[in-house]
């Protein structure tokens, strides 16, 4: 779990800063596109020159291929297809790309033998790899994250990879489409009444007889898209830099406070039990809580990428003002 | 070694043990108490106090009743399980260094729970816990049987130490092979005593008492045995069976504690090594009937005291994610070299093995063929892999006139394969370089925690300095080993490098250095804790020639020197006396082999992280082939080394490709059954 929120995280970077750059027109996609040199610039700085609109792409984490996924682009190689398969059901691959391995240790042999015409990755992998992949294609290297902003390094993920595929039109009708579904969410949780809530948004595991909860605090994605809908983020505790991540027990909880809302995520694709639910049925911190009396406490769609795009990011907002417009 | 503390007399508890026991009884329930306060919610003693009394709010009440309290049972239940272990082990080892670590209960337990992990069951606790128990049994079953029945020297702590390595290599492939189903593993592994209810803990006492209990009704038995097995015989006391015994009960003692919390380091081995001392002038706690309880009683107090201090010197928040097991982890590795160098090791170093020494031809087919076996591998590691080649495609390449997909794939598998041959090479020499000096057999950068040295080092700063080149990575790499080899072998220096002592303290820098990198990740990187582990597991991944350069330069100087002073190193490895009669100084010359052989240590482990054994593996195999003379060791071994790391690496990459396994993973798989059977060699 914690490196598909780094993937996802990255991916958000990515979209943002491509859609920093996104000045060029879009190539196009006639036999004369490939005589126009397209220059587009990765969320570490570094220059990355085409020679037309990249079609042959291996995305090495899940937030670039969910961006790929949904300006239409199908990628030829993605990193771990299963779990992608598990973790990100709101833009789900039309094609079957080649499995290239581990999102941490994507295989070079397997990149190169696609022959890509552009890589992207995230500044999640290793330097060393992405200076070796280098030789087989050009890299494109977005931001895995940002606390400084989310939503924004979201979208420069998804407008640079726009710009490398020529898709920049899909692009700013996804954009598009994400605002009216943050407007239309904003509206029903005012029309409801729950504009203002404060909110604590989490996922758990447990491991042997311990539960962790980790927090996305205002500074992660989810807690950023939270705010943009008009609610208060709840969690006191500090999250780390760029994914705006924290981690306490279930002792933590308790200082939330009282008119709290809860929701959380959990994945049964990808085999995780339902802590909140299951681990702590009958744990009396829990149980105690006054959101958990109250009945506060909601499950979103499995499935959300938690680090992934506008698509993924949709679908968290669907989840989220069904749950808390419910009553 | 002075391992036993025969029982003098056997008297009655005297009134020394009750005042040490309520003395203990005493520590142990203030720590508790003020352990109870600590905790990421705001009820601190007042609420506390308040909740006890049936007064608090109904939040802070659920806060002590379902989360202070079970931490702190957990912790006083783990510390009795682990200290009574720990005691009931030395005893009928007769070994004062055996405990649930040493003896690899543990690692069999943290890999028997990874595997059950890794098929995605969620099952139930108690499941667990058997399954645990299974685990850590079968480890101490082969470290005990491989020991032997004369289980008395440091032998069977080494054997059981290699073996933790080994099977630890084994479940971090499993974490690195299902990141998604081991989730929360490798933290765990660390060893948290936090709970959630009381569920776990209800389950557990029941175990841990009905052991508790066993133990304490075969301690007349275990007191006989520490009179010797013969002895024991003569007083009618089923030797065997006592021992099989003594040793299932501390294996489900430490299960269920590995179970609860996780490993909590070394608790098994300082909390005995604790009551010793005391047990000098209270001689009822000679009898185990008190001593085990004693032990356990200690135990309860290192787990809560570390508990605690880890609360008190961090914030709430922070002490959420630091383990308690790497505190008790590094305290644990402190005392064990402080056990080693107290040592008073009565095993002399080994008879240098009777080998045969190979006429010039042996010597020359040894080395054709194995440079051809070098070769063959060097050829399948760049031809295998993810997608197969052809010779021919490699040709092409060489000339520049390969396809487009074959350069891009020879142009990322070369510096691999490049890599691991360097590494495997320099290893191998410093390898030899070290056992020469130390006239130690079993002295190998890895076990001397020299590696794991580099790897903290490494890590630090690649940790906090973000895109850090090859050249700066060698030089943390050599900062970090320096510092841990003028730590280790300055203290074992002291006495002339003995044997076993060197070793422990090795393992137990290893031990320390692998608990504060594990505490570096988990403090500034846990949200990609895998990024890390990926780099620890000894992997080529990622490598290009820029980063193979300084272990290939290290490499040249250093075989050019150890051949050119091939004589020196004959003579220094030969025995104390020999150069001195000879009216030679070797000190310097045994400084300067020693710098050698870290620098080549720092940079493999810069090139292709954390590789184990290869150090050891080479050097031996190279003597059992071409003899002792290094002009024929040195070029033998390496060509070994780089032959075995070429072959690790080859299997790593391609056995589960597209995903990828480190070479330092499967050097351990093949290097632990080795040292462990270099050990069973050496008993007789």
């Amino acid at each position: 779990m914690r490196r598909p929120l780094i993937v996802a995280a990255s991916a958000a970077a990515a979209a943002l800063v491509l859609s920093a750059c996104g000045t060029s027109e879009p190539a196009k996609t006639g036999s004369d596109a490939k005589s126009e040199k397209i220059t587009v610039t990765g969320g570490d700085g570094s220059k990355v020159s085409l020679d037309g609109p990249a079609t042959k792409i291996v995305g090495t984490e899940w937030n670039v291929v969910e961006s790929l996924v949904t300006l239409g682009v199908d990628p030829a190689g993605v990193a771990d297809v299963k779990g992608y398969k598990a973790w990100d059901t709101a833009a789900p691959l039309t094609n079957s790309p080649k499995d290239v391995g581990t999102r941490g240790e994507p295989s070079m042999d397997s990149i190169a033998g696609l022959t890509p015409d552009l890589i992207i990755a995230t500044n999640d992998l290793s330097a060393s790899a992405i200076k070796q992949m280098k030789k087989i294609a050009p890299v494109l290297t977005v931001k895995s994250a940002d606390g400084a902003d989310q939503v924004g390094t979201m979208f420069e993920t998804l407008d640079t990879i726009a710009k490398a595929t020529g898709k920049e039109d899909e692009a700013k009708a996804a954009k598009k489409a994400y605002e009216s579904k943050l407007a239309e969410g904003k509206k029903a949780l005012k029309d409801a009444g729950a504009d203002g809530s404060r909110i604590a948004t989490a996922d758990g595991y447990s491991a042997s007889n311990q539960v962790s909860v980790r927090a996305f605090t205002s500074t992660s994605l989810l807690g950023s898209v939270n705010e943009d809908l008009g609610l208060k983020n709840a969690w006191k505790v500090k999250g780390d830099k760029d994914y705006g991540l924290a981690t306490t027990d279930v002792e933590g909880l308790t200082g939330l406070g009282d008119d709290v809302r809860f929701t959380y995520i959990g994945n049964k694709k990808a085999g995780g039990s339902d802590v909140f639910t299951k681990d702590l049925a009958d744990n009396s911190v829990w149980t105690s809580l006054p959101f958990v009396k109250a009945g506060d406490v909601h499950r979103l769609a499995d499935g959300t990428w938690l680090f992934g795009g506008p698509k993924s990011m949709e679908h968290y907002i669907d989840g989220v003002v069904a749950a808390l417009t419910k009553k | 070694m002075a391992v036993t503390s025969p029982p003098r007399t056997l008297t009655a508890p005297s009134f020394g043990a009750v005042g040490v026991t309520a003395g203990l009884v005493l520590l142990v329930a203030v720590l508790a108490v003020v352990d109870i306060t600590y905790g990421t919610a705001d009820v601190g003693a007042r609420q506390v106090w308040q909740a006890l009394t049936g007064q608090a709010e109904a939040g802070d009440a659920s806060v002590v009743v379902a989360s202070r309290l079970p931490r702190m049972v957990a912790g006083l239940l783990v510390g009795v399980a682990l200290g009574a272990a720990g005691a009931v082990l030395q005893a009928v080892s007769r070994n004062v260094l055996a405990s649930p670590d040493t003896l690899a209960v543990n690692a069999g337990s943290y890999l028997a729970l990874g595997v059950l992990a890794a098929t995605g069951a969620t099952v139930s606790v108690f499941a667990s816990s058997a399954v645990a128990l299974v685990g850590g049994l079968a480890a101490a079953a082969v470290v005990l049987g491989l020991a032997g029945r004369g289980a008395t020297t440091v032998r069977l702590v080494l054997a059981g130490s290699a073996l933790a390595l080994g099977l630890n290599a084994v479940t971090e492939s499993l974490i690195l092979l299902f990141p998604e189903q081991t989730e929360g593993l490798y933290q765990w592994n660390q060893g948290s005593i936090a709970q959630n209810g009381f569920a776990g803990v209800v389950r557990m006492a029941p175990l841990v008492i009905v052991a508790l209990i066993g133990l304490v009704l075969l301690a007349r038995r275990v007191d006989g045995l520490a009179l010797g097995d013969d002895a024991a015989r003569g007083l009618g006391i089923p030797v065997r069976g006592t021992r099989v015994t003594a040793v299932v009960l501390a294996a489900l003692l430490s299960a269920a504690a590995v179970t609860l919390a996780g490993p909590i380091g070394f608790v098994g081995l300082c909390a005995p090594a604790l009551v010793r001392p005391v047990a000098r002038r209270v001689r009822s706690l000679v009898r185990h009937r008190v001593r085990i309880p004693v032990a356990g009683l200690v135990g309860a107090a290192l787990v809560l005291g570390s508990d605690l201090l880890l609360r008190a010197v961090t914030s709430a928040q922070v002490a959420v994610t630091v383990p308690t097991g790497v505190v008790t982890s590094v305290v644990g590795a402190v005392f064990l070299v402080v056990m080693a160098l107290r040592l008073r090791d009565g095993e002399a170093a080994a008879p240098p093995d009777r080998l045969r020494i190979p006429s010039r031809r042996v010597f020359a087919v040894t080395v054709v063929g194995l440079a051809a076996v070098l070769v063959g591998t060097a050829v399948a590691g760049v031809l295998l892999g993810d997608s197969t080649l052809l010779l021919g495609d490699v040709v092409n390449w060489a000339g520049g006139q390969a396809g487009q997909a074959i350069t891009f794939v020879l142009d990322t598998r070369v510096p691999r394969v490049l890599a691991a041959l360097c590494a495997g090479a320099a290893l191998a020499l410093s390898g030899t370089l070290v056992q020469s000096v130390t006239r130690n057999p079993l002295a190998e950068p890895g076990v001397l925690g020299v590696s794991g040295g580099a790897a903290l080092g490494a890590v630090l700063l690649v940790t906090t300095v973000p895109g850090a080149g090859s050249w700066s990575i060698a030089a943390a790499a050599f900062v970090g080993a320096g510092i841990t080899s003028a730590v280790v072998f300055g203290l074992a220096a002291k006495g002339g490098f003995q044997q076993s002592r060197l070793v422990l303290i090795g393992i137990g820098t290893a031990s320390g250095t692998a608990a504060l990198i594990s505490l570096l990740i988990v403090l500034t990187d846990r949200f990609s804790a895998t990024k890390a582990l990926v780099w620890l597991s000894g992997s080529t991944y990622g490598r290009s020639l820029p980063d193979v350069l300084p272990v290939a330069a290290v490499l040249v100087v250093g075989a050019v020197i150890a051949v050119a002073r091939r004589k020196e190193l004959d003579l220094v490895s030969l025995d104390a006396d020999t150069p001195r009669l000879l009216g030679l100084d070797l000190a310097r010359g045994r400084l300067g082999f020693l710098v050698l052989s870290v620098l080549l240590s720092a940079t493999a482990v810069a090139a292709a992280g954390t590789i184990g054994f290869v150090g050891l593996v080479a050097p031996h195999a190279a003597r059992a082939l071409v003899g002792r003379r290094h002009v024929r060791v040195v070029p033998v071994a390496m060509l070994l080394g780089a032959a075995l790391v070429c072959v690790a690496d080859l299997l790593g990459r391609s056995v589960i490709a597209p995903a990828q396994l480190g070479a330092g993973l499967m050097t351990a798989v093949v290097g632990t059954p080795y040292f462990v059977y270099l050990l069973v060699r050496g008993r007789r």
